[in-house]
This record gives structure tokens, C-alpha cells and sequence, in this order.
């Protein structure tokens, strides 16, 4: 590779020239065969490299090749590792290299290039895709998700879920809301981190799988329950007339599906879950009321916003993980909790001098 | 150019490889669950022990093999980092040994046959340069060759250093008043040593004779795809 590629930069990086303003000015690239030009990317904190030069940087993260302690140690043994090394990368930037890989080239011990390798990984000159992080199954992919890296941003992709509070992916569930089209991660929904006007009941919980199956949005199921009645039991045909899923995901969606009364009361389900959410609220307080030996009364017939009032970060971090876990899974796991220290109340309290306790956890308990 | 008979032998050295940077030739062979992973790299002894694992688990994770390797990898590097170590308190007498380095080996595509010789008692020779050089000199394409030439010679040297202290022990046993010990070194270091003082003689000529050129001469063969199979298939079954 004896041309030098131009290095260009993400958005929100800087320039970095490869060349020393003392070289001559590079030979324009022949451009291979492919029409796109030859670009890497360089993240701005290693703005410093370059072929010509070792910058302190360098020096300061792999003394061994600037201490003059050993022989085969030394500045230009590093040179042709590096060199080497990110040469081999950029031969092909949109794959990533493997430390294997290399040291079956490289003519040294292997300790040293790796250790060469390693800081050069982590300053993002080799195996630097300037993309979204991607799930690890995905890991395949990292080539295309480089390219849509751009537009995955704010589309409702169904294998891929940005949040648009806080811009990280949203894993095991996110809060969607159709009005306003937005995704919230489980975090940034119980902090209220979404527009003012945009209300927490707007949103309802969205499960991500494993197999990143989306939800099935009022107009899928609509035309599933049509393709049933059209076509019946042929589930190819059904899949086929249900835009983007699969014969498995409409099998599995039908059974699930509620039926008769339960149907019509669909409407009602974002009330429904602010009721479980407020239901939630007080079996939440009665744990911490119990922890705390707090007289904090059960007048908690407000809404959701409490959960967005980070003060108490136990609260928080309950509303976070119950929004995270579902209604049906925390509301269970609540109750559980209650049955179960009011249990150890009661067993503590027996046979033992301490009255005191059974009172307050009678007190305390809202049953 | 005669040399005096006792400057053939020199007072013994600490063991270590007689190259310029102290690195080991470690060559790694494991079978497990059906799956076979050979290597062969040089390994610097004075990295830290942590090293080992550390390596062992990014090669797993790179050649994606199950994590049954790791472990074993560890340990034969270990071993033989070990068996090293227990060579280098002890002495070792290199004499005025020119000793002479054959590289037969395959590395892809390409097949190396190679005969030259080498200086024991330079401590600064370096095969990773000679391998560099060959490489370049040849016109090699194949970026693995490098390495593993250097590794080749590396081994050789190895196993010569090794040889040299066996001997330097036995002389040692024997040499109880024994002045033949001088002698006895030189010729005890290694049949195949070149006797510096036959050579140089004065009515002999440095020049090698026509008739031994194809001895010495470096042969670089680009193979086909199936004689690759065909002699992979060989040395699998002599290993087996």
C-alpha cells in the first residue's frame, strides 16, 4: 500500500493530517477499482499519529521501545510494528483485524506486538468503526451498520431501538409513544427525560427480545386478524399480507392475542397502566417505609410523575427496574416482598422482648 | 592464517541464546476435541508470567477455538518458558563453533529450502533480520514466511545452545585433570561445528568449491493448491 489514503473524520472529530508539512505533497491516490474513495476514519483524540513520527504519546504508553534496555527494543523495531500494523488494517478498514492475524506476519516476540497492537486498538487507529454500538449479535454486521450509521438514529428499526432521550440502544424493553413517535430507554422514561407537553401515559412498554421481535403495532394486528379471516390457516399467505413479520411471529402474536371483552377494553390500556403503576407505588412504599422506618403516609394518589423525581435514588432506581421488568412482573414481585418482610417481622417479633418492632411493622403495613 | 590451538577454547558463557535479543522459539501442538491448533512464535522470556495467559486467551478468541485450548495453550507455553529458565543458570562453552543452519520448511504456499552458516559465537547476530533480508532478497509475497524463518533458525539455535550446555556438563565430569579437555570441547560441541582452523588454513581457499554451490543455494517454491493438500496430508499422517 504505498499510497496514502486521504483520512477524513466523522462528524465530530477533527482533521488529521498524515502528512508533515515538510513532505512532499502526496501523490494523488489511485483509486481502486470500486467507485468510493478510499477514507478512514480517526477518532480526534489520535489526531497525533503519524507515519512519519513518533509522538509522546507513543513513548508514554509502550516505554519498553524507548528505554534502550533491551537490543531488539527500540524505535524503529516499534516503527515497523505499527506500521505494519495499521497498514494491514487499512487495507481493508471495514474489517476487523485480529491480534492473531497480525503477529503471524510480523517478524518479533509476540508480547511486544501485542502489547503494540493493544494501543493501537484502543487510540482507535486499527478496528475504529465510527458507528453506533451495535448488540452483540450483531457483531457480524458491524460493515453495514457502519454504513447506516447516519440513518439508524431516530427510525424505528425493528432490531434496533434508539433511545431519543439519551441516544444509547434500548435493551430488554424501551417506552414507545405513537403520538409523538418517540423511544425512551426504561432509564430516560421513569426520569420524565422526554419534551415538556410529551406525558409519561403516553407511553407504553415495548419488550425487546432476543431475537429483537418488535411489538405489534394496532395497525399489524389489524391486518392480521384480516389476513386470518381472508385466508385462514395459511400462515405463509397471512405472513405475506402482515407487512414486516415473519409466519412464526404471526402465529405466536394470534395466540397471544386477547379475546372478546378483553379486546374491546384496549383503548382503556393506557389508564390501565397508570392504575398498575400507581398500585405499584404504594406496595413500593411500604418496602421502603419498612426499611426506613419512615412515617410516610400511603396518600400517594398522584400520578407518574413522582417516579421522575430522582431525589430519593431508591425510589428511582425501583421505578427504573419495575418499568424495566413490566407491570405484571413487579407488581408480583412487590406483593412478594410485602408477604415476605412482614413474615420476618412477625417471626423476629415472636418470642422475643421486642414488641416494638411488631407494632411499628403492623403500622407500617398496609394490609 | 594459523590459529594457536588454545584460543579455540574460551572460558564458559551463562547460558542464553546466542542471538542478540534473548527470545524463545515456542512451538505449540494441541489436539482437543477433534480440533488440532499448531503454532510456532517467539516469545520474549522476560515478559511477565501474566503474559501467557493473556496470550492464550486472545488467541482462543481470535482462531474462535473452544475455550478447552486456553488452558492447555497456557501450559505448554509455560512448559517450555520453564524448561528454558532451567537452562539459563548453567554454563555453556561455544568455542569457535561455525555451525551450519538448514531451513526446510513450508509456510502457505511456499516452500523454503535453505542451507547456510551461522556464527555461534556472535551474540549479536539476529535472525529475525536474516529473515527480513531473505524475504526481500527473494521477492516473498507471503507475509508469514518472515517469521517463520526466523522462527526456524531460532529453534536450530536453540537446540544447539542446549546441546552445548549437555556437553559443557559432561566435560565438566570427565575433565578432573584431563588436558585433552580443550580438545575434547571442540570436537564434543556438535559434529557438524566447522573446524575454523581446518578451514583457514593456508593453502586452502575460503571460496567455496563449484561443485558444493546447489548445497547452498536458497530454493523458493510456489506451490499449487493441491500439492499443498497433498503434503498437508503427509505431515499429518507422520505426526499422527
Amino acid at each position: 500500500m504505498a499510497a496514502k489514503s486521504p483520512v477524513k473524520e466523522p462528524p465530530g472529530t477533527s482533521a488529521v493530517n498524515p502528512t508533515t508539512p515538510l513532505a512532499p505533497p502526496p501523490v494523488k491516490p489511485e483509486l481502486p477499482s470500486s467507485s468510493e474513495p478510499d477514507v478512514v476514519n480517526v477518532p480526534s483524540y489520535s489526531r497525533w499519529f503519524s507515519f512519519d513520527s513518533i509522538s509522546e504519546c507513543e513513548v508514554k504508553f509502550l516505554p519498553e521501545f524507548f528505554d534502550s534496555r533491551s537490543p531488539s527494543k527500540n524505535p524503529r523495531v516499534y516503527r515497523y510494528y505499527r506500521d505494519s500494523i495499521v497498514k494491514h488494517y487499512r487495507e481493508n478498514p471495514s474489517r476487523k483485524i485480529t491480534f492473531t492475524d497480525v503477529r503471524r506476519t510480523l517478524v518479533g516476540d509476540v508480547g511486544s506486538i501485542r502489547r503494540v497492537f493493544d494501543f493501537l486498538e484502543t487510540w482507535g487507529l486499527i478496528n475504529y468503526f465510527a458507528s453506533v454500538k451495535t448488540l452483540k449479535w450483531e457483531d457480524k454486521e458491524t460493515k453495514s451498520s457502519a454504513a447506516s450509521a447516519e440513518s439508524s438514529s431516530a427510525l424505528k428499526e425493528t432490531s434496533k431501538r434508539l433511545c431519543n432521550g439519551c441516544k444509547t440502544l434500548c435493551t430488554i424493553a424501551c417506552f414507545a409513544c405513537d403520538k409523538y413517535d418517540l423511544t425512551l430507554c426504561a432509564r430516560c422514561y421513569v426520569r420524565g427525560n422526554h419534551r415538556v407537553g410529551v406525558s409519561s401515559s403516553d407511553f407504553r412498554r415495548v419488550e425487546i427480545s432476543e431475537e429483537a421481535r418488535s411489538d405489534w403495532t394496532e395497525k399489524e394486528t389489524l391486518q392480521l386478524l384480516e389476513a386470518i379471516m381472508h385466508f385462514g390457516d395459511d400462515w405463509r399467505k397471512v405472513a405475506q399480507h402482515v407487512s414486516g413479520k415473519s409466519e412464526k411471529d404471526c402465529i405466536t402474536h394470534f395466540i397471544k392475542l386477547p379475546f372478546g371483552q378483553e379486546f374491546i377494553c384496549k383503548e382503556s390500556d393506557s389508564e390501565d397502566v397508570d392504575n398498575k403503576f400507581f398500585s405499584i407505588n404504594n406496595p413500593s412504599d411500604a418496602v421502603s417505609e419498612s426499611e426506613n422506618v419512615g412515617a410516610t403516609s400511603p396518600s400517594k394518589r398522584m400520578r407518574l410523575t413522582p417516579l421522575a423525581d430522582a431525589s430519593n435514588p431508591i425510589m428511582a432506581q425501583a421505578a427504573f427496574l419495575s418499568a424495566l421488568a413490566g407491570v405484571e412482573i413487579a407488581e408480583v414481585a412487590a406483593r412478594a416482598a410485602v408477604t415476605t418482610l412482614s413474615d420476618v417481622d412477625d417471626r423476629a417479633s415472636k418470642g422475643s422482648l421486642m414488641r416494638n418492632t411488631r407494632q411499628q411493622g403492623m403500622n407500617s403495613n398496609p394490609s | 592464517m594459523k590459529l594457536p590451538a588454545t584460543s579455540s577454547s574460551k572460558a564458559p558463557v551463562k547460558f542464553r541464546m546466542p542471538t542478540a535479543d534473548n527470545l524463545v522459539p515456542i512451538r505449540l501442538d494441541i489436539e482437543t476435541e477433534g480440533q488440532r491448533y499448531k503454532d510456532a512464535f517467539t516469545w520474549n522470556p522476560s515478559d511477565p508470567d501474566s503474559e501467557v495467559v493473556v496470550f492464550a486467551k486472545r488467541t482462543v478468541r481470535d482462531l474462535k477455538l473452544p475455550p478447552q485450548f486456553i488452558t492447555q495453550i497456557a501450559q505448554s507455553i509455560q512448559t517450555q518458558l520453564t524448561e528454558f529458565r532451567s537452562y539459563e543458570g548453567q554454563d555453556m562453552y561455544t568455542a569457535e563453533k561455525i555451525v551450519p543452519i538448514k531451513l526446510d520448511l513450508r509456510v502457505n504456499h511456499t516452500l523454503i529450502k535453505d542451507h547456510f552458516l551461522w556464527d555461534l559465537n556472535n551474540y549479536e547476530s539476529d535472525p529475525e533480520e536474516f529473515a527480513r533480508t531473505f524475504c526481500n532478497d527473494m521477492g516473498i509475497e507471503d507475509p508469514e514466511v518472515g517469521p517463520a524463518v526466523a522462527f526456524a533458525i531460532r529453534e536450530q539455535l536453540y537446540e544447539i545452545a542446549i546441546q552445548s550446555v549437555a556437553s559443557a556438563r559432561e566435560i565438566k565430569i570427565s575433565k578432573k585433570g584431563r588436558r585433552g579437555a580443550e580438545h575434547a570441547i571442540s570436537s564434543k560441541g556438535g559434529g557438524n561445528a566447522l573446524d575454523l582452523m581446518k578451514l583457514f588454513r593456508y593453502n586452502s581457499s575460503v571460496v567455496r568449491k563449484r561443485k558444493e554451490w546447489y548445497v547452498y543455494e536458497p530454493i523458493v517454491d510456489i506451490l499449487s493448491n493441491e500439492e499443498v493438500d497433498a503434503l498437508e496430508a503427509r505431515e499429518d499422517r507422520n505426526t499422527r
